[in-house]
């Protein structure tokens, strides 16, 4: 059975699982945190820069050079949110590690 | 989910409608003026609005058919709103029967422009607040109620 309306869809990419020996050799100890922190750095540095934007935004805003007023607010907002996932990422990393210090061995 | 679409989306709405209360400031402050920058009779302006070409659908919209367009000013054009006839004999304007010419602007339309501009940018910012309070609520997924 076909569902026409879904029909559009992309088919589903299951992720493949690890096999061999370079399963858990690779991604031991060192490589994951390592690619999480980085990745993690990178979206914070991002983020910054979008702070940095919407603050030279507001600044040339008081200078009284401003071409539209609402581009400024949206930057400003969009950097808002931007902070805050950045945010919610680093409180749902912290609540699992919370979880996994907490689980008797 | 990107919210920045939304919100580029908005802006460009909000982009047209400055631009409108622009030009209705321009038509209201020359409601007097009997020579245009030109030196001919000033004209009053209209904004054409059309589609923008800025295609904002990304994802899923994509996929689903979806072209989302913003807006964007076409063209400021003069119109050929007929002048209106005063007389006024000690104008340097004033041809040989004493009649100036003064620019076809009705200030009752202006004024509807004025506002319809007004509440149309409002209605693009309650649709960025919008779109704002849904990323935030997609936040809270997960998080402790």
């Amino acid at each position: 059975m076909s569902i026409d309306a879904l029909a559009f869809l992309p088919p589903l990419s299951m992720p493949t699982a690890p096999t061999g020996a370079d399963a858990f050799g690779a991604a031991g100890a060192a490589a994951p945190s390592g690619q999480f922190g980085t990745w993690f750095g990178e979206q914070l540095s991002q983020v910054n820069q979008q702070l940095i934007g919407a603050d030279q935004g507001v600044q040339q805003l008081a200078a009284g050079d401003v071409s539209n007023l609402h581009q400024v607010m949206i930057n400003l907002e969009q950097a808002k949110i931007s902070m805050q996932l950045v945010m919610q990422v680093r409180n749902h990393v912290l609540d699992a590690y919370r979880e996994l210090m907490q689980m008797q061995m | 989910m990107d919210y920045r679409n939304a919100f580029a989306i908005s802006a460009t709405g909000m982009q047209v409608e400055k631009t409108r209360l622009d030009v209705t400031a321009v038509n209201l402050a020359n409601v007097h003026s009997t020579r245009g920058a030109d030196g001919k009779l000033f004209r009053p302006l209209h904004v054409s609005v059309a589609e923008g070409k800025t295609e904002f659908a990304v994802g899923f919209e994509q996929l689903a058919g979806a072209r989302l367009h913003g807006a964007q000013v076409l063209r400021i054009e003069e119109t050929d709103a007929a002048p209106r006839q005063l007389y006024e004999p000690g104008n340097p304007d004033a041809d040989d029967k004493g009649f100036v010419s003064m620019p076809g602007i009705n200030q009752v339309t202006e004024m509807v422009n004025l506002s319809s501009a007004l509440r149309a940018y409002e209605a693009n910012v309650v649709a960025m607040n919008a779109a704002k309070t849904m990323a935030l609520k997609a936040l809270e997924l997960g998080g402790a109620s």
